[in-house]
Order: C-alpha cells, then structure tokens, then sequence
C-alpha cells in the first residue's frame, strides 16, 4: 500500500470538507450560531444542479454555477426567515432552530423529491503514474505508484479556487475586512459605521455558494439524495472545531487533517478496525481539543 | 329559586348525558378497535421501508402484499372477514421500528406484522418476543435467524415459540450457493469488502463462513462505514492482496459510489455482488467494467410463481425484487393460517403458521384454494412464490438460489441452483 495514494484520498476528501466547512465556520464566527441546518444546504444545492443539468439542460460547469447562485439565495431567504428574527436571543436558540429547521428541510426534501438517488452523468479520466521507484519504510511504500482520476483533480481545484477567492475576500475587499471587524468584535464595528445585518446578510450568501458548491462535487462523487448533506455534517462541525471554529483558514487546516486521518486510518489500521476510521477522526478531534482548546488555528471556541 | 332548579335540571341531564355518551363511546370504541375475536376488518400490521438505505426495495414488497390482499378478500377473506394492511415506515432503523412495532401492536390492533429486516429485528429480538404477536417477514437474511424464531416443530405448545418466522431464505443458504458458484468458477482465494451495518455484515459472514468451508481462503476482508464521499482508500486496502474475485456487501448507494470508484481505479478482478446489489441502476450507472458481476439471490421460481407474477403486474408497475415474491407468501400463509385457526389472534396466528406450510397436507397455491380444502376438513400445505414455503422448527424456509449476471447496464439471470443441491450444505438442526 502506496501512502502517496493514501494522502491524494485525504486531500479529496479534505477538500469536500473544506468547502463546505469554511461556510460553516463564517457563520459560526460572524452570526455566531452552529448551524445543523447546513448539511441541508448542501442538499439542496446538489439538487438545484442536477436540476438544472436535467431539466433545462445546462453543461454541468453552468448547472454548478446556477446552484451556487440558487444555494446563496436560499441560504438568504433561510437566514431572513428563520435566524434574523431571533438574532437577539443568543447562540442556543438558534442552534436548536437550526436543528429543527434541518429536520423539516430533509423531509420536505425526501417528500418532494422522492425516495431514489440521482446521479450525474459524468465520465472520469484517470491518470496513472505507475513506474516510480519504490521507497519504503517498513511494510509502508512512501512513493509508491498512484493514480488520480480527472474528477479527484476537479474537487481539489475548486477548493484551490475557493480558499484563493475567499483569502482574496476577507484581505483585499471592504466586505470582507468588514466581515473580519464583525468577528472580532461586533459591538465596535457596529459604532464605526459598519452595517451588521448587511455584512450577516453577506456571510449567508457566502456560506450557501460554498455549501452549493460542496454540494454539487460531492453528488458528482457519489449521488444526490436527501441524506446527501447531512452525512458530511458531524465531518464539516468537526473541522470547524478542529481548525479554531471561527477561523476560515483554521477550517481549511482541519478539514484536510480529518480527510487524511480518514484516508490513512482506513489505509494502515489492523484489518479489523477499517470500519472505525471515521471514529479515528474525532478520536483526533478530541485530543487536539484537550491539548489546544482553541483548535489548530488558535480562536477561542466561544460558548454555544 | 326557578334559576337554580333549572340549573340543576341542567347539570342533572347534562351529567345522565355525559354518561349515557360516554359509556356509548367506550363501547363503540370497543367495538371499533376490536381487529380480532370478532366479526370486522381484521387488521394486519407492515413496518416498512419507505424511506432509507432500502427504500428502493420496498415499492415491489409493498405491491406484492397489497395485490395479495385484494386476491385474498375477493376469495372471501379468512373468516369471512376482510384484511387490511396498516403500513408504517421504519426507515429500517431500530428505534424506529420499535416504536412503529409498539403503534402497530397497541395502536392499530394488528394480529401480525408483516415486516422488519434482520437490522431491526436482531437488537429487538427480545422485544418482539414480549410482544407475543408473529413476526412473518420477507426481509431479513440475517444469520442470527438461522437458530431464533418459529415454533420448535410444536405448533401446539406456544411456550417454546419465537415469533419470527420469514418467508424469504436465509443468507445461510443463498451465500452457500454463491459460495459453492465462486468456488465452481476456481476462485480459490477472494477479497472481501463490506459495510458496517447489520444486514451487510450478516451476508460477508455467511458467504465467507460458506465459502471458507468449501476451501476457499479470504486473503483480504475489509469493513468500511457507509455514507462516505469516496472508498478509495479502502479499495487501496483490499486490492493491496492477491486475490482472483472480490466479495461486496454494502447498501446500493453506497456500492454504487464504490464501484465506480474501483471502476475508475482500474482495480479489475470479478466483483460478486451480494443479493440487494442485483439491481439495474448499479449496473447502468457503474457501466461496462461491472459487466460478468454476480449476485446469488433468492430465486424467484416456488411452485405459485408464474400465478403471482401474473396477479402482481395487474397491481402496478414496481420492479420485481428478490424479497417480493416472500411478501406474497408472507401474507397468503398468514391469512390461511387465521382461516385454519377459527379464530383472528395473534396466538392463534403463531400456532398455525407452521402447520399451514409444512409438508402432508393437501397442496394449496392460493388462498382461495386453503380455504377450500379447509372448510372440507382437509390438512393443508402452501405452496409459495418465492419457495415451497415449509417453514423449519426456526421458522425459515428453503429455496432455489438464482445467479443474475451484470451485462450491457442491466442484470439477467444466467443460472438456477436447485434447492436441493444446496440443501446438503445447511444442517438440518442449525436452520
């Protein structure tokens, strides 16, 4: 067994996480809520493209783009409907709000769309590199040959894209060092001026593109059904708490850290123990919480 | 003074009115509830898979019970009585079937319960039994049903009974089958991949149990959790050893994201599927690698097959499955099992599904038939669609088992094994 293989595994599913789990955390850090809906979000964004793929039909590029749009739309009526009214009311509120409004968006999702699975049409490509010299530890071979196929390279590219973008974000416009002012301190961005409920509008936009977009490859990997989203929820927390919940770079930091954990704990554990890896995971959640509170990324994880 | 003896009147009438309504209410609602000794609708209970992991199963299991039952009261139904099927989802989830189990028995007065797989009933075992209410279900596989359920071969002594009979064969016998195939095709050593649920662990067991047993060796076993966005890190694992065919057991919608996986991994070698994975959407959507898969299903071929296809597709158009000629048979032996009984309760129900369906009375295929043959006194035998449905002391029925092969985006059956070839490979006392 290749551990070259092993860690591209870990990144492809560390940039599913990472997509989905930098949304998470800016709501977190900004609305200052855990969201249990969000595993929704990405639902929903997944069905808007396949949607939109068979229905009108888009190339899949376009249907993934008209589902980051319909994504960041939702999350905004979503937000203005259920969390703005209660933004006064604390963290608990709208966490136990967020549950339950998860809870009716997955049925109302199973009772509109049906009981199967869709998938989209897609071919992959594989590229094989298979004549490298070996280089092993052990029973480890650290090179080892490898492949990745063309749709692994479409996640990690889109995450790329994504954690450049929303870098670019946060540093380089007013919204986002607007959004940053916010997470620091509310209170004093609001007496500099900044328009709050414009920027919380913002951070729900944003976190519905990336959980569309989370969305959308995870249905190209696997299939679109009203469990989609809320199968990658516990990893998306996870990495958010992981990485310092608050902290987009942090959650990029965790989710990659799950994804590899979950590759190399599937690939190295004693044959009886494969079916735990994602236990394994949060085993390493919670000991990198007991050794650092406030996660890979250093923000205190505030109390919710 | 008028006031108040008028508002004593009133309250007196309204108190005698009260009373008199509610005492007719209680009976009434006596009366309405009563699915059972009496002369109504008797009511039959059917946790089912609507939504979950095995929802796409359940359309046919549903339409198969629900054609049987339109054949049964145009026969003139058990006592005279009508049947109704009161269904309810489970989403095969323990809790939930609990409390589905719980609605059915005290809510709904049903007699019997038509359903749960092995992932429900294995935890709730002990549960079902306190409910004293026979389980007759065409779900579950499970290995751990090979030796629970049924009434010991005393039908009379109720004592010893278990409650859960199932009309589809164990996954002892069909894994036996595609063992005994896997071996015939010179397998001699496989790999092994498998889901961490009940059901998916219960088939990997008995195929490699069956398989290993026939010589063969597992170089590699596997277990993955499901719902996972890729299983490439596990495909790595398994095809790290040298094997000639690989095992999969795994929900469809998790199978169908591995093997595309391992389609696109170019890890070759011949999958074999287990039973639920037989279906055309995974052989469309995986595409030409999965061409030569196979899965050993519980054939479809008991002696009132060819009639139940007939009656089922005047039903609706749901896909036949490997689990709803059993739903057929499941309701057909109940019914007649109250028919031969006299009377409509759950013990009388447990007490005579055995004696229904085993050999030495006259051969019944439809309900209309047992009724018939009853009433003239006669001793009968059911002859299902799925198997001859004679239930085992355990409750569990033999059958043949059929080989469908992946080709072209669809699955067809290549082969049958005779149920008796496979007989000789399942003791007598251990099923």
């Amino acid at each position: 067994m290749g551990l070259a293989q092993n860690v591209i595994f870990g990144l492809v599913t560390g940039s599913y996480i990472a997509i989905a789990a930098i949304g998470f955390t800016l709501i977190y850090g900004i609305v200052n809520m855990i969201n249990f809906a969000y595993g929704e979000y990405l639902t929903m964004g997944a069905f808007i493209g396949i949607l939109t793929v068979g229905v009108l039909p888009l190339p899949l590029p376009l249907a993934a783009v008209v589902a980051m749009v319909g994504g960041g739309l939702i999350s905004l009526l979503l937000a203005r409907l259920f969390f703005t009214p209660i933004n006064q009311t604390g963290p608990v509120p709208m966490l136990l709000t967020s549950i339950g409004l998860g809870l009716v968006l997955r049925n109302g999702i199973r009772l509109t769309a049906g009981q199967s699975a869709r998938y989209f049409d897609t071919e992959a490509i594989t590229f094989r590199f298979d004549g490298l010299p070996p280089l092993s530890v052990g029973s480890v071979d650290l090179l080892g040959g490898f492949f990745v196929t063309s749709e692994q390279l479409i996640v990690m590219g889109c995450a790329v894209g994504v954690f450049l973008l929303v870098h670019t974000l946060l540093t380089r416009t007013d919204v986002g060092i607007a959004m940053r002012a916010m997470g620091d301190n509310e209170n004093l961005a609001r007496v500099r001026g900044i328009d709050t409920q414009r920027i919380r509008d913002s951070v729900w936009v944003l976190a519905g593109v990336l959980a569309a977009l989370a969305g959308v490859l995870l249905g190209i990997q696997t299939n679109v059904s009203a469990g989609t989203g809320f199968s990658q929820i516990l990893q998306i927390l996870s990495a958010a708490i992981l990485g310092g919940a608050g902290s987009p770079y942090g959650a990029i930091a965790g989710s990659y850290v799950i994804g590899l954990v979950l590759a190399l704990s599937t690939a190295f554990l004693p044959a009886g123990m494969t079916g735990i890896s994602s236990a394994i995971a949060f085993l390493i959640l919670i000991g990198v919480l007991l050794v650092k509170p406030s996660g890979l990324a250093g923000q205190e994880v505030r109390e919710a | 003074m008028a006031f108040d003896n008028t508002g004593r009147n009133t309250r007196r009438n309204f108190l005698k009115a009260v009373g008199a309504g509610g005492v007719a209410a209680t009976a009434g609602c006596l009366s309405f509830g009563d699915s059972g000794g009496g002369s109504g609708t008797i009511t039959l209970g059917q946790p089912a898979a609507q939504t979950g992991d095995w929802d796409f199963l359940q359309p046919g299991v549903s339409q198969a019970t629900d054609v049987a039952v339109q054949q049964i009261n145009d026969a003139g139904g058990p006592l005279d009585r009508e049947i109704e099927v009161q269904r309810r989802d489970t989403a095969v989830n323990p809790q939930e079937a609990r409390s589905v189990v719980t609605q059915l028995v005290e809510n709904d007065d049903a007699l019997a319960l038509m359903g749960l797989f092995s992932s429900e009933i294995n935890p709730l075992f002990d549960f079902l039994q306190e409910q004293q209410t026979p389980v007759v279900t065409p779900w579950p596989g499970s290995g751990y049903l090979d030796t629970r359920g049924g009434d010991m071969g005393t039908p009379d002594n109720i004592d010893d009974d278990q409650w859960v009979w199932r009309t589809v064969i164990g996954d002892t016998v069909h894994t036996a089958g595609g063992a005994r195939r896997a071996l015939d095709e010179g397998n001699d050593t496989l790999g092994v991949i498998n889901g961490n649920s009940e059901g998916a662990r219960s088939w990997a067991d008995g195929f490699v149990a069956a398989y290993e047993e026939g010589g063969g060796t597992v170089a590699q076993r596997v277990e993955v959790s499901l719902g996972q966005s890729s299983y490439q890190s596990a495909l790595d694992r398994l095809f790290g050893s040298e094997f000639s065919a690989f095992a999969v057991s795994i929900p469809l919608e998790d199978a169908t994201t591995l093997l595309s996986d391992w389609s696109d991994g170019g890890y070759g070698r011949q999958p074999i599927l287990s039973d639920p994975l037989a279906q055309n959407d995974l052989a469309s959507q995986v595409g030409g690698d999965l061409d030569g898969a196979w899965a050993a299903s519980p054939g479809q071929a008991g002696p009132s097959f060819d009639s139940f296809v007939e009656t089922y597709e005047q039903g609706g158009d749901a896909e036949l499955n490997g689990w709803t000629p059993p739903a057929w048979d499941a309701m057909h032996v109940t019914a007649l099992a109250i028919e031969r009984a006299g009377e409509a309760t759950p013990e009388a129900i447990q007490q005579n599904l055995g004696p229904v369906s085993r050999d030495g009375g006259t051969e019944v295929t439809t309900f209309a038939e047992g009724k018939e043959a009853l009433a003239n006194g006669e001793e009968i035998s059911y002859q299902g669609a799925a198997t001859p449905t004679n239930f085992t002391n355990f409750g569990n029925v033999f059958g043949p088992v059929a080989i469908n092969v992946a080709g072209g985006g669809e699955f067809s059956q290549e082969e049958v094994i005779p149920a008796e070839d496979i007989r000789g490979l399942v003791p007598e006392d251990e099923y």
